[in-house]
């Protein structure tokens, strides 16, 4: 009887046009408009990019040079520089394909065609280097034998100090956070499924309720069956939605896409738990129902930081206990955990919440709705 | 027809201060078509909710096939075939799809199942539709669905709440002999409307409510011998002298007659020849005449008498 329910429920809910739209075409529209809205703001406004620059040697100067080379071959070098004469460098400037010219001789001099962070940092750096050689000019003179010690010194401090230091080893970018957010909004539609469930098997809710009530297959039997199709079809959405996020729209999950892809799974279950849970307490009409339903997802979603972005933060400190009960913040922690986290720690234990949440849900929606008789239909 | 099949005892069923069934028992043998008529509001599909336990009551105990009816009473459902007033079929499962879902709840043998699809399918007329989705099903077509989808599985006792709400005459008709096949074939049905006609066409025992109450309950003919009206006799005429008038109204068997644009109505109570002796007036008055016709009494009569209303006034 379970296989049977489950049979075609699935087609039922595979046929779905509502499940079509909000679940599939909802999350690929949105996040090619959050792609093309502020996919590349990140790469370039918050990333740094190494600066590109010319040398012109109007002298030898052995000492600029090594540094030069230093910088280059680092990992993520400050600056990445191109040895050329006068006439080319300009022309490079003017293309707008480098962004200073370093003229090396007794004295370094920088140029640069516009004003900006990029070329305050060239000039700090011409200016800090100046500084230097002049430390090591007058170390050469004063004591020759720790001239090399000074000039390694140097070097080294000089690339160091432009260097980016991550605060933590997650993805820095932040607009990934608008995706996992967009990802959690996603799996919380699954409420609407879970509401229908109910809808469909309570007599009280609809014809279809009332049928299924009246046949010889215990209610719990019938929800589980529901339960089931609902949760395959969710996590063919949600495997549907990552993919396209990360490999057609290519947002960049890092190297941990792996548990992005449990982790929606496990947040549209909740989803789907949550509309059933609330469809199985609530003893009001549909449209009722569903006016709860969306009203308390959304202050879930409020609360949970989708909406005002340091709501979450907000509730942490004042009622810490809200975000581990609020299935959205659960979710959405889990993805932030992803996102920030070197550890797994954190992420599990929110893994492990949700999967908690949903066999409360589920177990006192199927106690609140088992063996029920009507007061009105 | 012995057989008591279904059995209700003093129900009560309250919605706040409104009784909605008020003390209303009934007893329904094998194989009969009863009718449960009234207007709306009566408590017909009250009854019927409290009957299939999806309705929470006040007093009362039911029984069906012998046995107390639980919303866990599983052994008593599986005989039973349900058509709601509202048709409870998925939108996304076509028409084949959507019987063999339902028939599937109670028979899991699929050979078994399919041969009762089948059946049904040729039963209700939709060989041409079992493609169909739903959607592209006219009014009729859908309430034909609606109906194969409670009686795939070939139930006992098969409950059609005002089945034929807002269907075409053809489908009606077709509705109704499906019915009567169903009982050949040996089901025994419920059947609650408000369509007077349909009852009196289908059923063979009828229990007429009003408020929550049983007002009166037996044979289409029981029911009418209950009332005082045998015979109704209508005649157009132009004009109507007070003598001719007089003398009509103070006929044996009359016990009540009007005349109004143009027609004259005598109400009798039993004897025979009563339309022949009125005419005797009218011609010993040399009155000319119209159309003469005259009218059986229906459960509409039955409903005025006893409750002083008509039972189509309450519709409106």
């Amino acid at each position: 009887m379970f296989m049977h329910i489950l049979k075609y429920e699935l087609k039922s809910g595979l046929r779905s046009k509502d499940m079509l739209i909000w679940l599939i075409l909802f999350p690929i529209l949105l996040g090619t408009v959050f792609k093309v809205g502020f996919g590349s703001i990140y790469e370039k406004t918050e990333k740094f990019n190494s600066i590109p620059i010319a040398v012109v040697e109007e002298s030898e100067n052995k000492a600029f040079r090594q540094v030069i080379e230093n910088i280059g071959s680092a990992e993520q070098p400050f600056i990445t520089a191109s040895f050329t004469d006068r006439e080319k460098a300009e022309k490079l400037l003017d293309d707008g394909e480098i962004e200073g010219i370093i003229f090396s001789g007794e004295k370094l001099r920088l140029t640069v065609k516009e004003k900006g962070l990029r070329e305050t940092m060239l000039k700090s750096f011409v200016e800090q280097y100046s500084v230097r050689e002049k430390i090591a000019m007058d170390a050469f003179e004063t004591a020759p034998e720790k001239a090399q010690q000074v000039i390694e010194s140097l070097t080294a401090e000089t690339v160091s100090s432009c260097r980016e230091i991550p605060v933590t080893q997650g993805n820095p970018d932040v607009y990934v956070q608008y995706f996992y957010n967009l990802i959690a909004m996603v799996a919380m539609f699954g409420c609407i499924t879970g509401m229908t469930i109910t809808s469909h098997r309570q007599a009280d809710l609809s014809a279809l309720g009332a049928r299924s009530c009246c046949s010889p297959v215990p209610k719990s039997v019938s929800v589980l069956a529901s339960l089931a199709s609902s949760f395959l079809l969710q996590t063919v959405c949600m495997i549907i939605c990552v993919t396209f996020l990360a490999f057609v729209l290519k947002v960049d999950f890092g190297d941990r896409l792996w548990l992005v892809y449990p982790t929606a799974i496990f947040g549209s279950i909740l989803g789907v738990s949550f509309g059933f849970f609330i469809g199985s307490i609530a003893r009001v009409n549909e449209k009722v129902k569903t006016a709860i339903l969306m009203t308390t997802t959304m202050l879930l979603c409020f609360f949970s930081g989708l909406m005002v972005g340091n709501m979450k933060a907000v509730v942490a400190e004042k009622a810490p206990w809200f975000n581990n009960i609020n299935p959205v913040a659960v979710i959405s922690d889990c993805f932030y955990c992803l996102n920030i986290y070197e550890d797994y720690d954190r992420y599990f234990t929110k893994l492990i919440t949700m999967a908690v949440t949903i066999v409360i849900f589920i177990t006192l929606g199927i106690i609140s709705s088992r063996r029920k008789k009507y007061a009105s239909i | 027809m012995e057989n008591t099949v279904v059995k209700i005892q003093d129900l009560v069923k309250r919605y706040g201060d409104l009784i909605a069934l008020d003390h209303f028992s009934l007893e329904i043998k094998e194989g009969e078509i009863f009718g449960l008529l009234g207007p709306n509001g009566s408590g017909k599909t009250t009854t019927i909710n409290c009957l299939l336990s999806l309705l929470s009551f006040d007093k009362g105990r039911i029984e069906i096939f012998g046995k107390e009816m639980t919303p866990v009473s599983y052994d008593i459902k599986k005989d039973i075939g349900i058509i709601m007033q509202n048709v409870a079929v998925f939108d996304e499962l076509t028409v084949y799809e959507n019987i063999d879902y339902f028939c599937g709840l109670y028979i899991k043998d699929k050979n078994k199942r399919k041969k009762c699809i089948d059946d049904a399918v040729k039963f209700v007329g939709l060989e041409d539709f079992v493609k169909f989705y739903p959607k592209k099903l006219s009014g009729g077509l859908l309430r034909r669905l609606n109906i194969a989808c409670g009686i795939a599985h070939k139930p006992k006792l098969i409950i059609l709440d005002e089945p034929t709400v807002a269907v075409d005459p053809q489908s009606r008709n077709r509705i109704l002999e499906g019915i009567q096949e169903l009982n050949k074939n040996g089901a025994t049905i419920i059947y609650t409307s408000h369509y007077m006609e349909e009852v009196e066409q289908i059923c063979t025992r009828i229990s007429i409510m009003d408020k929550g109450k049983k007002v009166a309950e037996g044979t289409k003919d029981e029911l009418k011998r209950m009332i005082k009206n045998t015979e109704t006799i209508i005649i157009e005429l132009l004009e109507l002298p007070d003598k001719a008038y007089r003398e009509i109204a103070s006929l044996p068997h009359v016990y009540d007659s009007k005349f109004e644009n143009g027609k004259l109505s005598v109400y009798c109570s039993g004897g025979k020849h009563n339309l022949t002796r009125v005419l005797e007036v009218l011609q010993k008055n040399e009155l000319g005449f119209g159309r003469v016709y005259t009218e059986l009494p229906t459960l509409n009569d039955v409903f005025l008498e006893i409750t002083g209303t008509a039972l189509r006034d309450k519709e409106d």
